[in-house]
């Protein structure tokens, strides 16, 4: 089976933004789900330079869905979604 | 050549000014450094005016393109002599020497300094003059031609003077004993920057001190000549997007070391590289985004708050930490010739007024960063502006 990749963003704003906080968070409360997920960070995903996407920093990429103003709970909620459709 | 140059210095045991005084300033395009030790009669506060107008006034005077053997005869003749102890009020030792390494140094009342040469120290000729005024003061004008790899150590006489009385040192440390603890030091670390050596000197004159209580101000200042260490920091995406390959091939050739600070130029410069951005683990990354690593680049960091904090380390002379400021910090310590390229791209969403920090102006951040790098740690900065 294939894992869930987790991009969380560290680029400046959503660093700022709290997006900095969401990686050790997230890592501890999907300990049971470890084997089936990968949570990395991000460089920069560079959603907050779009002009529709502007002033909803952090990001997190879930695979292929990105999740704006990310907190824990948007996050962890995408996670769980993946995990059931696999 | 590029000259290493830096000094350490330690007050004398019970005071809270240093009675030594040392000043250095490049000019000519960085192509020529002055330097001035200067040693004022008795310590603390009065040493230390003493000592820091007599520097102060030698290094301009020399950077005024007076000769130096004037400048300094000016000096050796106008200071006054002491009531009490009928001598000088200071003593001094200046270097005036161009990075095509001619050096003509003056001295006078000062412990003769060293120049050591593939680990030996070369005995140097000098002329010497005597005040019409003074006649116990003597000048000693020196000319010689630097080569790379040699060091010139300036002392105050607090380093040769060193444990004066004791059992194993009765006339002091002496040029003698710098000379043999210098040799054995520097054949262990035959590349020591200026800084650590200068520290070095300072502390093992300490450690021959009675109880390690320092008897008179001791003073160490180290001239390095060597092929400068080159360093450049790609921050911030090229104003003209059409350019961001060819800045990144040009990042990619050059011939030193290299950091990125930025998640977007990181991107970038991955891209056109076709190097992969890869996460390492960081255990001490505080409140910064953490580093990352990149083939053939010596740092990759985030950039802005990264960049600002790396100046506030660096204004406050905070050169010991972990995170990633701290590991640009040591990256640019570690370099002679630093080149900022600068990204003029704006990024938006810095300026979003919801954000809750106020994020600086990258360009305000590197000009801050430029002026303390060369006005308080000797290098040598240029900024581009892409």
């Amino acid at each position: 089976m294939e894992k869930v990749t987790v991009k969380i963003c560290e680029g400046t704003t959503c660093f700022v933004m709290g997006g900095g906080t969401i990686k050790p968070v997230l890592t501890a409360l999907t300990q049971r789900y470890a084997a089936r997920i990968e949570i990395v960070s991000a460089r920069c995903l560079g959603a907050c330079n779009h002009a529709d996407s502007f002033s909803k920093a952090p990001y997190v990429l879930v695979e292929d869905e990105i999740i704006s103003a990310a907190d824990i709970e948007k996050v962890y909620a995408a996670i769980e979604k993946r995990l059931k459709n696999d | 050549m590029f000259i290493d140059i830096d000094c350490a210095q330690i007050k004398k045991f019970g005071q809270n000014a240093f009675g030594d005084y040392f000043i250095s300033k490049r000019s000519d395009n960085q192509k020529r450094l002055i330097a001035v030790l200067s040693d004022g009669l008795g310590s603390g506060i009065k040493a230390n005016i003493l000592s820091c107008m007599t520097a102060t006034m030698l290094a301009r005077f020399i950077e005024e393109d007076i000769s130096i053997r004037k400048a300094a005869q000016i000096i050796m003749d106008s200071l006054p002599i002491c009531q009490i102890r009928k001598i000088s009020y200071a003593t001094f030792s200046a270097v005036d020497c161009r990075n095509d390494g001619s050096v003509w140094v003056v001295e006078e009342g000062n412990p003769a300094f060293v120049l050591m040469r593939k680990n030996e120290e070369l005995p140097l000729a000098y002329k010497e003059f005597t005040s019409p005024q003074y006649p116990d003061r003597h000048l000693r004008l020196y000319r010689f031609q630097a080569e790379v790899g040699d060091r010139i150590i300036f002392c105050s006489d607090g380093v040769t003077q060193a444990g004066i009385g004791t059992r194993e040192y009765p006339l002091g440390f002496q040029r003698r004993g710098l000379l043999t603890a210098l040799k054995s030091h520097l054949e262990l670390y035959p590349k020591e920057s200026s800084s650590e050596l200068a520290k070095w000197v300072i502390e093992k004159a300490l450690s021959v001190e009675p109880e390690q209580h320092a008897g008179d101000d001791i003073s160490c200042s180290v001239l390095y000549f060597r092929n400068p260490r080159k360093s450049l920091i790609f921050t911030g995406p090229p104003y003209n997007k059409s350019k961001d390959r060819e800045y990144c091939l040009s990042f990619g050739f050059f011939g030193g070391k290299k950091a990125i600070c930025g998640g977007t130029t990181a991107n970038m410069i991955s891209r056109e590289l076709r190097r992969e951005i890869v996460n390492i683990p960081q255990t001490e990354c505080g409140d910064l985004p953490p580093v990352a690593a990149m083939d053939g680049v010596d740092l990759v960091t985030e950039g802005i708050l990264t960049l600002t904090r790396a100046a506030e380390y660096l204004e406050r002379e905070e050169l010991q930490h972990k995170d990633a400021a701290g590991l640009l910090v040591k990256f640019l310590l570690e370099s002679d010739i630093i080149e900022f390229m600068v990204g003029a791209m704006l990024n938006q969403a810095h300026y979003d007024p919801a954000l809750p920090v106020e994020i600086e102006v990258r360009r305000t951040v590197i000009k801050k960063m430029k002026k303390l790098l060369e006005d308080k740690y000797f290098k040598q900065v240029t900024i581009s502006y892409i």
